[in-house]
């Protein structure tokens, strides 16, 4: 029961598509039969109360549950038409094309220009002058580049929460990844660097797919093209996020909206 | 977790006497852990000043560095201290990549089952088998069954198996220090298990190490059971005072102090050994400060973190 969101135009074409997801930690299942079809450059919200669910669905996007012992992901899930759970897919090829932000910014204790680089020289890019291009681009996509770029070696524990998040987006851009999962990431972080996140998402959905959970309905309706509600291990309704905030087609949703839910 | 506050109940406000009584109990644990903090320091300064009142008559160029004598006053210390080091080096040589790879194996790749419960069973079993029992091992197994002689490489490797254990431990408890988010992070962006470990993990763990192995160095620096039947208590011949071959016999300072004080036949017994005591002390202490420091700058090197 794939709940296509196509309301938009037809010309959508879906990044990546789940089909029938199931998550299990050991006999608890976490997720239960999800579907749901991922439109390219656009974002996509998840939304829900607490322990609903969505962060696992996320973490299953890029196949994150396979680092967690007594995690299991069944069902079928593309990119690009491609299973990434197939078994002659590598999850490090995976990762590598889809890309995470964490709910804490969680920069690596080394100095900001190697926090950035740390995926392109995994991948084996060791010219230093292009290491530096892609440091100076991917700082710059992330609306950080001015803030740092005269202490570039300092530690990037020096910075502010938010200018850390936005480290770690930059650490994401440099890998180019062709969708980035958001996993709560102006949680931590004050109305400021809240706002310059989700000013940054605007412009990421140029270049990227985004996927974002979000347990702020007013920040999913701030940036978010379409929605998804999860309760209790279930992904109840998709929509265009117009559609979500204003006219619910479940009564769930609606009882979430307008606040009747934790 | 802290137990609920109930409110209903009406707070009692503490006579005044209570709260004199209760700083007074302040003060006092206050000033009973300077005083045990203190105490830790006191005894440290008195000892080092007692070994240096004790035996800085006996250091001199020729002490420190010439050769000993067996029957006649006037012996050195020179190819003991060289022997120290030697065995040290050997000795670390062999414990921290072994110790590494299995703590490592150990924290990274098997989280539960049989055989990493039998690994780290038998480090912890290794780890309380008494040096002069281990030192037993060394003699009929490399020096008696393989032949070896008494040698620097037989004592090199008994001491490797004596600290093995214990820096495989402080290599796990390092990494289980390393936050969980720097692994995530690295294997989000793509990278391989082995990548994430040498490049996200470990720096952050090269701290904890290095004191780790300060520790365990200081402890191979002052052994001397292991080494009495398997290193042998007394330096090669005819190669001088610095002998770098593995198959000969190479006594250490901790074992001349200990061979001195109860075999050796000179008549400067006293002066030998309260020299020897010192230098091993001074050694030890000197290695201890240079290796902290060394750690911290890697770990600043490493991690940006100060």
């Amino acid at each position: 029961m794939a709940i296509a969101a196509q309301t938009d135009k037809p010309t959508l074409l879906d990044k990546m598509k789940i089909e029938d997801m199931n998550v299990y930690y050991g006999a608890f299942q976490a997720i239960k039969h999800g579907s749901l079809d991922v439109p390219e450059n656009k974002v996509m919200a998840l939304i829900g109360p607490s322990g609903c669910g969505k962060s696992t669905f996320l973490r299953a996007l890029n196949r994150m549950h396979d680092l967690t012992p007594g995690a299991r992901v069944t069902g079928k899930i593309t990119l690009d038409g491609q299973d990434i759970y197939a078994e002659d897919v590598d999850p490090v090829t995976v990762r590598h094309r889809i890309g995470m932000v964490f709910q804490r910014p969680n920069p690596f204790p080394k100095s900001i220009f190697e926090n950035v680089v740390y995926g392109p020289k995994i991948h084996g890019e060791n010219n230093a002058k292009k290491l530096q291009e892609i440091c100076e681009r991917s700082l710059r996509s992330a609306a950080l580049w001015d803030e740092v770029k005269d202490r570039l070696n300092r530690s990037a524990l020096d910075l502010s929460g938010g200018q850390q998040q936005r480290l770690c987006i930059a650490r994401v851009l440099a890998v180019e990844p062709e969708v980035i999962l958001m996993d709560e990431p102006a949680s931590a972080l004050d109305p400021i660097a809240t706002s310059k996140i989700e000013d940054l998402i605007g412009e990421l959905k140029r270049d990227y797919t985004v996927v974002i959970v979000t347990h702020s309905m007013q920040q999913a309706a701030r940036i978010s093209d379409f929605t998804t509600f999860f309760l209790l291990g279930e992904l109840i309704e998709v929509g265009t996020t117009s559609e979500i905030f204003t006219r619910p087609k479940d009564k769930r949703t609606e009882d979430y909206i307008t606040g009747r839910y934790g | 977790m802290a137990q609920a506050i109930v409110v209903s109940e009406p707070l009692e406000r503490p006579a005044k006497s209570n709260a004199r009584g209760r700083r007074v109990v302040d003060r006092l644990a206050t000033g009973l852990l300077w005083a045990a903090a203190l105490f830790v320091v006191f005894l440290l300064a008195m000892f080092v000043v007692y070994m240096f009142y004790l035996g800085a008559g006996s250091i001199s160029w020729h002490f420190l560095t010439g050769l000993p004598t067996e029957l006649t006053a006037g012996g050195g210390v020179g190819p003991e201290i060289f022997n120290s080091f030697y065995i040290l080096f050997l000795t670390l040589l062999m414990t921290v990549p072994i110790a590494l790879a299995a703590g490592i194996f150990l924290q990274e790749y098997s989280q539960t089952g049989l055989f990493r419960q039998t690994v780290q069973f038998s480090a912890e079993s290794l780890a309380t088998v008494p040096s002069i029992v281990m030192g037993l091992f060394g003699l009929l197994v490399f020096v008696q069954t393989l032949r070896w002689g008494f040698s620097a490489l037989a004592g090199a490797i008994t001491l490797t198996l004596l600290n093995l254990p214990a820096l495989m431990r402080v290599t796990q408890e390092a990494l289980a220090g390393v936050p969980a988010t720097y692994r995530e992070a690295s294997m989000a962006l793509g990278g391989t298990k082995w990548q994430t470990i040498v490049r996200a993990v470990l720096p952050s763990a090269v701290g904890p190490m290095t004191t780790g192995i300060v520790l365990i160095s200081g402890r191979i620096f002052g052994e001397t059971a292991a080494l009495i039947y398997t290193a042998g208590t007394s330096v090669a011949h005819g190669n001088g005072a610095y002998d770098f071959n593995p198959f000969h016999t190479a006594e250490t300072l901790a074992v001349h102090l200990w061979y001195t004080h109860s075999e050796a036949l000179i008549p400067d017994v006293d002066r030998i050994g309260n020299g020897s005591a010192l230098v091993l002390l001074v050694m030890v202490l000197i290695f201890n400060v240079a290796a902290r420091v060394v750690g911290r700058q890697l770990t600043v090197r490493l991690t940006g973190k100060s």
